[in-house]
C-alpha cells in the first residue's frame, strides 16, 4: 500500500511540474508583463486605430462559425445515422477529411478552386469574388469546424438518445419529424451545446485561414494581428500589443466558456451506457437518397474541387494555363524537392513523434490521477488548455523562456504538449472510463501488485485509445503552424511554417506542390494507424463473447 | 382471420443476411395474451420489433385489426398502428418528467398539454405512483421505471400491447408485483398482449396460450397446459421448464418427466447424487438404469446425498423422435396426439 502511494505522489509531483512550466507560468509571466511594461499604454493598445476591427471581425467570425458549423454538423450526424443511407460507410469516412487536411491548405485550395485564376475561373470562366472576403473566410472556417461538431453529435447521438428511446417515442404515436423535435434533438442538447462552445472558442484561436485567405484582402482577426505585430520585432509597442490581445483572447474565451461549463457540466457528467445499435428507425428510401445526394453536395464543393485543384496547380506548368495534360509538369515538385524542405520535413515528423509519445504519456498520467480526488484539479486544469488559443500559449512561452529558448526546437515542443495535452487526455480518460472497475479489482485479488495489475489487465484495452491519442497529437502536431510561425527561428521551421511562408511570398505553383507533400505526409501515418486501431478493437470485439479473465499472476 | 386483434404469416426477418426470423405464423385473438417464450437470441425481440413496426420483413405479413401494416414492399410506420409496447430496458427519456412521459401518447394524438398532463396523472395513480408525477428518470428505481414504462403504454389506449421481457432488470420481488400489475391493467383494457419472456415459470402462468420460439421458428403454440404436458421435442419441453429425458430399456421412443411426474418410495431403483432444498419443496437427483432423473417433492429433505432408495412415475410424455427438427408446419401443431403414455417397463 506504501508503494501505492509513493507512486501517486510522484506521478502527481512529475504532472504538477509539467502543468505549472508550461500553461501557468507563461500565463502569469504575460499577465506581469502587460502589468508592468503596458501599464498606462493598455488602454492606448486598446483604443488604436484598426485593433477594434481585429477584435470585431474576431467575435463576429466565432459567432458566423458557430451559428453556421453547429446545426451542418448536427444534420450531418443524423443523416448519417441513417441505416439505408446509400454509401453510408464511404460518407462517414469523407466527412472527416477536413481532420487530416491542414487548414492552411484547405484554406489555400479554396482560393486555387474559387479564386480569381483558379481552377474553376481556367476552366468554365467563373471564380468567386467574395472567396477572399470576410464571407469566403467564414466558410472555410466552417467547413473546417464542421467535422468536429459531427464528431461529438455522434458520439452523443451513440451515447444519449439510444435508438429505444425514438422507438418508444415513434410506438407511442411519434411521427418521424415530431420524435426528432421531442426526442433525439433534446436527448442531443448537451452535446450541441459542447460542440457550439468548442467551436466558438477554437475559432477565437484560428490562425491560418484567416492569414491565408483573408489578410491580402486587408481582413484582420486578433490572432493575424498578433503575427503581424511579432514580425515587426523591433517595436516594443507592438510586443506589448501582441501580448495585450493574446490575454484578451483568453478574457473572451473564458468569458464564454465559463457560464456554459457552469451550465452543461453536471449534465455532461452523468455517463450512460452506449448501445451497440446506434441506428435510427429505418426512413423512408427516398429521405436516404435527398439526403446521400446533399451528403455528396457538399462533399464536392467543399473539400473535393479544392483538393482537385490544388493538386491541379501544383502539376501546372504556370498559373492562369488550363490544368490540361499538355500543361503538366512535375517542375513544382522538383522546386520543392530540396534540402532545406527535406530538413523542414524531417524536423515536423521528429517534433510531432516526440511530443506526441510525450503527450500520451502525460495525458494518461493525468487520466490515472484523475480518479482521486488530488488529480481532479490538475485534470480540469489540463482541460482547460483545450480553450487557450495557440497564439496566447506561444507568447507566454516566448516570454517566459525565450531569453533560453528562442527559436529553438525545444520551445515548439513545449508549445506543443501545453496546447496538445487535452487532446492526449480525453480520449484516454474516457477509455478508463468505460474500463470496468472490477476488472481492475479481480486483477488485485488474483495476487497482481499495482503495476503489475495496470500492465496486464488495463493497458491490452486501453490499447486503441492510447494509439488514438498518439495519432491525433502528432497529426494535430504536424498540422499546427499558429504557434510554429511564432516561435521559429533560423533552423527550426517546421514544414507548416514553410508552406505558410511560401503562400505569403505569393509562390502559387510551388506552395500547391508543398501542401500536396504535406497532406501526403499525414494521410499515409494516419491510414496506417487508422488500420491499426480497427485491428485492435476488432480482436477485442472477438474476444468480448469471453467472460474477461485476469491474467495468472506474476508478482515482482 | 380478420377478427382477429394480430394476425402474422410467413414472417422472414434478417440482418445483412443472418437470418433471425424464418416464416414465423402467429395469431392472437382481441383480448388474448400470447406469451412468446424461447431462449435469447431465438428472435423474440426481433418479432415483437417487426410487428411494432421498427424492422421491415423481407417476406411475410403483419396484420392488425383486420388492416395490413407489414409486407416486403410497404411497412406502415410505428405510429399509424394501434399498438403500445413496453420495453426491456425501459426506455424512458431522460429529459422528460414521469408525467412528462405519460402525456406524450396523447400530446402526439393532439391532445393540449393540461388535458394529456390530466390524464397520464390519472394514469399514474391507478398504477400507484402518482406521487412520482415530477421525477426524471435517474431519480427512479428500476420497479418505478417500470412502472411509467406501463403507464405510457395504458396511456397510448392500443388495442394491442407488445411487451418485450419488462420484467428482466427487475428484482425478482418487484417482479412478481410489477407483473401481478401488467396483466390486471392489461386485461381492465381488453385489449390484446404479445409477452416476450425467458422464465418459463413467469410466462405460463399469464398467458392464455404460449408460442415457443427456437432459431427464428415457431417450433410450438399451445395453452400453457399443452406446452408444458406435451412438448413437442427436447427443446420445448426445456423451455418450459425443468425435465428429465429418460431412456427405456425396450428401444420404444425415449420419454420426457416432469419432476412432480415422479416420486420416491416405489418399484423402481436409484441413487441420490443431489439434494437440494428450495424452500416449499426439495430436488433430488437420482441416478437410474433409464438414466439421471429429477424428482421434486414437498417439504424438507427425507435422504441425503449418497443414499440408495426407490422411486416411481405417476406419468411421462413420449418423444415422437420423427419431429426433433422442427418444421415450419410444426406451429400450428393440434395437440390431440397421444397424450400420457404407458410408463415404458
Amino acid at each position: 500500500m506504501a508503494g501505492a502511494r509513493y507512486l501517486r505522489g510522484a506521478t502527481l509531483g512529475v504532472v504538477t511540474v509539467a502543468a505549472v512550466s508550461v500553461v501557468l507560468t507563461p500565463l502569469l509571466v504575460m499577465a506581469r508583463t502587460v502589468w508592468i511594461e503596458g501599464g498606462a499604454d493598455v488602454a492606448d493598445i486598446l483604443t488604436a486605430r484598426g485593433l477594434s476591427s481585429a477584435v470585431k471581425n474576431t467575435f463576429l467570425l466565432a459567432v458566423a462559425v458557430t451559428v453556421l458549423a453547429v446545426p451542418l454538423g448536427t444534420a450531418l450526424a443524423l443523416a448519417l445515422r441513417r441505416p439505408n443511407l446509400p454509401g453510408r460507410a464511404v460518407w462517414r469516412v469523407v466527412i472527416l477529411l477536413p481532420v487530416l487536411v491542414p487548414d492552411f491548405v484547405l484554406g489555400y485550395s479554396w482560393l486555387r478552386a474559387y479564386g480569381r485564376a483558379g481552377f474553376t475561373d481556367d476552366l468554365l470562366g467563373v471564380h468567386w469574388p467574395g472567396v477572399q472576403t470576410p464571407v469566403g473566410v467564414t466558410v472555410v472556417v466552417v467547413v473546417n469546424a464542421v467535422p468536429l461538431v459531427y464528431l461529438i453529435t455522434a458520439v452523443g447521438l451513440a451515447a444519449r438518445s439510444e435508438p429505444a428511446m425514438e422507438r418508444a417515442a415513434r410506438v407511442s404515436g411519434g411521427t418521424a419529424l415530431s420524435v426528432l423535435r421531442t426526442i433525439t434533438l433534446p436527448l442531443l442538447g448537451p452535446a450541441t451545446a459542447t460542440a457550439a462552445v468548442l467551436v466558438f472558442v477554437l475559432t477565437l484561436g484560428t490562425f491560418a485561414i484567416p492569414q491565408v485567405m483573408g489578410s491580402p484582402a486587408g481582413f484582420s482577426t486578433i490572432t493575424t494581428r498578433i503575427y503581424s505585430n511579432l514580425a515587426r520585432s523591433s517595436d516594443p509597442l507592438a510586443f506589448t500589443e501582441a501580448v495585450t490581445l493574446a490575454l484578451l483572447l483568453v478574457v473572451i474565451a473564458v468569458l464564454v466558456v465559463a457560464p456554459a461549463d457552469a451550465l452543461l457540466g453536471p449534465r455532461l457528467r452523468v455517463t450512460r451506457v452506449a448501445t451497440t445499435d446506434s441506428t435510427s428507425v429505418a426512413g423512408s428510401r427516398a429521405g436516404g437518397r435527398w439526403a446521400a445526394t446533399g451528403i455528396a453536395c457538399y462533399s464536392v464543393l467543399a473539400m473535393g474541387l479544392p483538393l482537385l485543384a490544388l493538386v491541379a496547380t501544383a502539376i501546372t506548368r504556370a498559373v492562369g494555363l488550363a490544368p490540361t495534360p499538355e500543361n503538366w509538369t512535375l517542375d513544382n515538385f522538383l522546386a520543392v524537392l530540396n534540402a532545406r524542405n527535406g530538413e523542414a520535413l524531417g524536423r515536423s515528423v521528429m517534433l510531432a513523434a516526440v511530443a506526441a509519445s510525450v503527450l500520451v504519456v502525460l495525458g494518461g498520467l493525468v487520466a490515472a490521477l484523475e480518479r482521486s480526488r488530488s488529480g481532479r484539479g490538475l485534470a480540469t486544469l489540463v482541460s482547460l488548455t483545450l480553450v487557450l488559443p495557440g497564439s496566447t500559449l506561444a507568447l507566454g512561452l516566448l516570454l517566459a523562456y525565450g531569453r533560453w529558448l528562442g527559436g529553438t526546437l525545444a520551445i515548439i515542443l513545449l508549445a506543443y504538449i501545453a496546447k496538445l495535452w487535452a487532446f492526449a487526455h480525453r480520449p484516454i480518460s474516457g477509455a478508463l472510463d468505460r474500463l470496468p472497475p472490477d476488472e481492475l479489482h479481480a486483477a488485485r485479488i488474483s495476487g497482481a501488485a499495482p503495476l503489475t495489475a495496470i500492465r496486464t489487465v488495463v493497458l491490452r484495452p486501453l490499447a486503441p485509445a492510447l494509439l488514438a491519442a498518439w495519432l491525433v497529437c502528432f497529426l494535430t502536431a504536424l498540422h499546427e503552424v499558429t504557434m510554429s510561425s511564432l516561435l521559429y527561428g533560423p533552423g527550426s521551421e517546421t514544414l507548416a511554417v514553410v508552406v505558410l511562408n511560401s503562400a505569403e511570398l505569393g509562390q502559387v505553383g510551388v506552395t500547391s506542390a508543398l501542401s500536396v507533400v504535406i497532406t501526403l505526409v499525414l494521410l499515409i501515418p494516419a491510414l496506417g494507424f487508422w488500420i491499426a486501431i480497427r485491428g485492435l478493437n476488432r480482436g477485442k470485439a472477438s474476444l468480448s463473447p469471453v467472460p474477461p479473465v485476469p491474467e495468472p499472476a506474476h508478482v515482482g | 382471420m380478420s377478427a382477429d386483434t394480430l394476425h402474422v404469416r410467413d414472417l422472414t426477418v434478417s440482418y445483412s443476411g443472418v437470418p433471425a426470423l424464418s416464416r414465423v405464423c402467429l395469431n392472437v385473438a382481441p383480448g388474448e395474451v400470447l406469451a412468446l417464450l424461447g431462449p435469447s437470441g431465438s428472435g423474440k425481440s426481433t418479432l415483437l420489433h417487426t410487428i411494432a413496426g421498427f424492422h421491415s420483413p423481407q417476406a411475410g405479413e403483419v396484420w392488425l385489426n383486420g388492416r395490413r401494416v407489414s409486407s416486403a414492399s410497404r411497412s406502415e410506420p410505428p405510429e399509424r398502428r394501434d399498438l403500445a409496447m413496453v420495453f426491456q430496458n425501459y426506455a424512458l427519456w431522460p429529459h422528460l418528467s414521469a408525467l412528462d412521459t405519460v402525456a406524450y401518447p396523447a400530446r402526439r394524438r393532439g391532445d393540449g398539454r393540461n388535458v394529456a398532463r390530466a390524464q397520464a396523472l390519472v394514469i399514474l395513480e391507478r398504477l400507484n405512483v402518482g406521487h412520482l408525477a415530477d421525477r426524471h428518470p435517474a431519480e427512479l428505481s428500476g420497479g418505478e421505471q417500470q412502472r411509467v414504462g406501463l403507464a405510457r403504454a395504458l396511456a397510448r389506449r392500443a388495442s394491442l400491447y407488445l411487451f418485450d421481457e419488462p420484467t428482466a432488470h427487475l428484482d425478482s420481488h418487484v417482479r412478481g408485483v410489477f407483473l401481478a400489475e401488467l396483466v390486471t391493467r392489461q386485461r381492465d383494457t381488453g385489449a390484446a398482449a404479445v409477452y416476450a419472456a425467458h422464465d418459463a415459470e413467469e410466462t405460463l402462468g399469464l398467458a392464455d396460450r404460449v408460442a415457443l420460439l427456437a432459431h427464428g421458428r415457431v417450433i410450438q403454440v399451445g395453452t400453457p397446459q399443452q406446452v408444458y404436458r406435451e412438448p413437442v421435442n427436447e427443446l420445448a419441453a426445456k423451455l418450459t421448464g425443468p425435465v428429465s429425458v429418460l431412456t427405456s430399456p425396450g428401444g420404444s421412443p425415449r420419454v420426457l418427466v416432469r419432476p412432480e411426474w415422479a416420486s420416491l418410495d416405489g418399484d423402481r431403483d436409484g441413487r441420490v447424487v443431489e439434494v437440494w432444498f428450495r424452500g416449499p419443496h426439495s430436488d433430488y437427483v437420482l441416478v437410474t438404469d433409464q438414466g439421471t432423473l429429477l424428482v421434486r417433492e414437498p417439504g424438507p429433505p427425507r435422504h441425503e446425498r449418497g443414499a440408495q432408495l426407490t422411486w416411481r412415475l405417476s406419468h411421462s410424455w413420449a418423444l415422437r423422435e420423427s419431429t426433433m427438427t422442427a418444421e415450419p408446419s410444426v406451429s400450428q401443431l393440434p395437440s390431440q396426439t397421444p397424450s400420457s403414455v404407458a410408463v415404458p417397463e
